[in-house]
């Protein structure tokens, strides 16, 4: 019974031929931030449209499943002509820049920047999302619905405890498990990537359980859409 | 009577510059030396003579061999005290039998060599005052290709004595700093691997030595690599190009890779025909648990593996073909932590890995016969052991010494022996037997 399971199972891979004598691809650069000139119009812009969007998250959310260029379109129609309003309100409101609202490195207001990073944690040896940590996604969500632009990667780290090797499965299933919660929500499933550190990346290079803690987590970083 | 000798002998060893090349290791925690530690009779000893200075042979040779004897853990090592005449022109049977002395090795010139030409290495019977096993060779200039012809000597000797080679002729694969690095067994011969992405993980040997897979963390993902050792040549493992792609182990006959593959849906473990370069085969099927650490059986029809499928990862063994999958070492009175790390013995009879004991991982050889477990270590943490050629050693990652570093034990004695005393070392994994030379610079 279960033999069969195996067999049914089949090759299932895709089968890339001769791929044995290609070198593995160069490391591709991380594209620095750019349109600096447009940042402060962009951050009213981001917060108006995240207002806006968590006010109808599950309007917009929707939307994002259908992942329509059309609706992505509109939006940045939309952003743009908050834009606008934004900066002049900005002008009025506030002749100093000093008080405009904190840009990001990744173009995003610092709130939602932070938010998007905030990374979320796990019980050792599990990779169930807690119900502690689900607002943390649902933030996420927001904002990623707020800019469909917006693509991420979810980095599964592990601590210290526990054999190098299995814990870059335990890392991937960490990433998978936080994946599988916003596609469960609506994101489009094309604008997640996961990746596993396993125990490589410790945050802290502790030996306590403060320090596990702290370790056993999944990283939230923004690979695409900002600025 | 012999133990007292022995121990008389052991003085010679600590004076400065006598054996200069052993000084770190006996004085190394654990570096336990001869006569000590071992039960007295069980096992032949032997003196390595040393080299008359009219035959122009490097004395290195000498120490080489005598180190390399030493670590096959099969003899007692009898150290002549340098005002006992052992050899004239022929070796001196009555002082060696005097020293308690079974065998002896001599190193000369090879007849009617010249000066720097063939040498010869003989293996004496002291009691009956013969000589029953030689062997000639040209000796390299020096360097690695010096110690490796001595090592592959050596390895000859234990061969003459119990029937199967030494294993001085190996090299141990690690990870360190994200680098790889190689290291002989007798803590010689230290040099980095180039490999791609850092960090590497997760080294495998190839059957004949050429080659070896690896993890490399890239930006794009966790690919496995495959690398010629001689032509530094480099592929990634198709199918491999994302997701998280982990512990690669070439099946004995060098034609298939068994290696796990991570995504979404969980880890599986997966086989790539490396002969054909094509085809990969998924063995196992996971959903949200993990599947890893394939080792083979040497008859190739068997793979045994980590799985979480229970909960905690634990040992399982299936057909090559991925059937028959069932619990090898899970019901385990006293031990309920994780199994990790496991790789099938070169004999086949028995399987090691690193098990949690109060949360800290322990080395483990798990009897297939018996199906009974036996804990070879207690003292730190100790994992991933990788078994030497001869079947009876093993190379781990102890952190025993205060600092994370490789170790090997001799299962039949006990010893144990600290080499790449750096802190760091991990992921061991002992080469096959070196018979060949295209890596020997």
């Amino acid at each position: 019974m279960m033999a069969k399971l195996w067999r049914a199972a089949g090759p299932v891979l895709v089968l890339l031929a001769a791929a044995c004598s290609k070198p593995p691809a160069p490391a591709p650069t991380t594209p620095a931030p750019t349109a600096a000139q447009t940042e402060a119009a962009r951050v009213a812009a981001d917060s108006a449209a995240a207002r806006a969007a968590s006010a109808r998250r599950d309007s917009v959310a929707a939307q994002a499943r259908a992942d329509s260029l059309a609706r992505a379109d509109s939006l940045v129609r939309a952003n743009r002509e908050r834009t606008r309003a934004d900066s002049v309100r900005l002008q009025v409101q506030s002749p100093s820049a000093d008080t405009a609202p904190q840009m990001a490195a990744s173009g995003l207001p610092v709130a939602d920047s932070t938010a998007l990073a905030d990374p979320i944690h796990f019980d050792y040896d599990k990779s169930e999302v807690g119900t502690a940590d689900q607002p943390r996604l649902d933030r996420k969500l927001a904002i990623l619905a707020a800019h469909p632009r917006l693509e991420i990667r979810i980095a599964g780290n592990c601590d210290e405890r526990g054999s190098d090797e299995y814990n870059l499965a335990l890392g991937e299933r960490r990433a998978a498990a936080a994946k599988r919660y916003l596609v469960a929500h609506g994101l489009a499933a094309a604008r997640v990537e996961i990746v596993s550190y396993g125990k490589e990346r410790p945050l802290d290079p502790g030996h306590t359980e403060d320090a596990w803690a702290r370790n056993r987590r999944d990283d939230f970083v923004v690979t695409k859409g900002a600025n | 009577m012999r133990r007292g000798l022995l121990v008389a002998a052991l003085a010679v060893v600590a004076v400065p510059g006598a054996l200069k090349s052993q000084d770190s290791t006996a004085a190394a925690p654990g570096g336990v030396r001869v006569g000590i530690t071992y039960t007295p009779g069980t096992r032949p000893s032997v003196t390595v003579l040393p080299i008359a200075t009219a035959a122009a042979i490097p004395d290195s040779v000498r120490s080489i061999l005598q180190r390399d004897l030493d670590y096959s853990d099969r003899f007692d090592i009898v150290i002549p005290p340098s005002i006992v005449a052992v050899q004239g022109a022929a070796p001196n049977y009555a002082a060696l039998t005097a020293l308690g002395t079974d065998l002896a090795v001599a190193v000369v010139p090879a007849a009617g060599a010249a000066p720097g030409g063939q040498i010869e290495i003989q293996l004496h019977d002291v009691r009956s005052g013969s000589i029953k096993n030689r062997m000639t060779l040209r000796l390299p200039g020096g360097g690695e290709a010096l110690r490796l012809a001595v090592h592959r000597a050596s390895d000859e000797v234990v061969r003459w004595v119990t029937g199967s080679a030494g294993i001085a002729a190996t090299t141990i694969l690690y990870v360190a700093d994200g680098r790889l690095w190689r290291v002989d067994p007798d803590d010689a011969g230290r040099a980095g691997v180039p490999a791609a992405g850092r960090p590497a993980l997760s080294p495998a040997w190839s059957p004949d030595g050429r080659s070896i897979a690896y993890t490399a963390f890239v930006p794009s993902g966790r690919p496995l690599v495959l690398e010629d050792l001689a032509s530094g040549s480099r592929g990634v493992v198709p199918g491999t190009e994302y997701g998280v792609n982990i512990t690669p182990e070439f099946s004995p006959d060098g034609r298939t890779l068994a290696f796990a593959h991570g995504d979404e849906n969980g880890t599986d473990i997966y086989l790539y025909d490396v002969a054909r370069r094509c085809c990969v085969t998924r063995l196992t099927l996971g959903r949200y648990y993990d599947n890893l650490s394939p080792t083979w059986s040497p008859d190739g029809r068997r793979i045994a593996f980590i799985s979480t499928r229970a909960g905690s990862p634990q040992l399982y063994v299936m057909s090559a073909d991925g059937s028959g999958q069932e619990a090898l070492a899970r019901f385990d009175y006293g031990f309920t932590g994780q199994t990790n790390g496991p790789e099938w013995s070169p004999d086949g009879q028995s399987i090691a890995f690193h098990r949690e004991v109060g949360g800290v991982p322990q080395i483990f050889v798990l009897d297939l016969a018996t199906r009974a477990v036996r804990q070879i270590t207690g003292e730190g943490r100790n994992e991933d052991p990788t078994w030497a050629p001869d079947g009876r050693h093993l190379a781990f990652v102890s952190s025993r010494s205060g600092t994370r570093q490789l170790w090997i034990v001799d299962l039949e004695t006990g010893r144990m022996r600290p080499i790449v005393t750096t802190g760091g070392a991990r992921l061991p994994a002992w080469s096959p037997r070196r018979t060949f030379s295209s890596e020997a610079g």
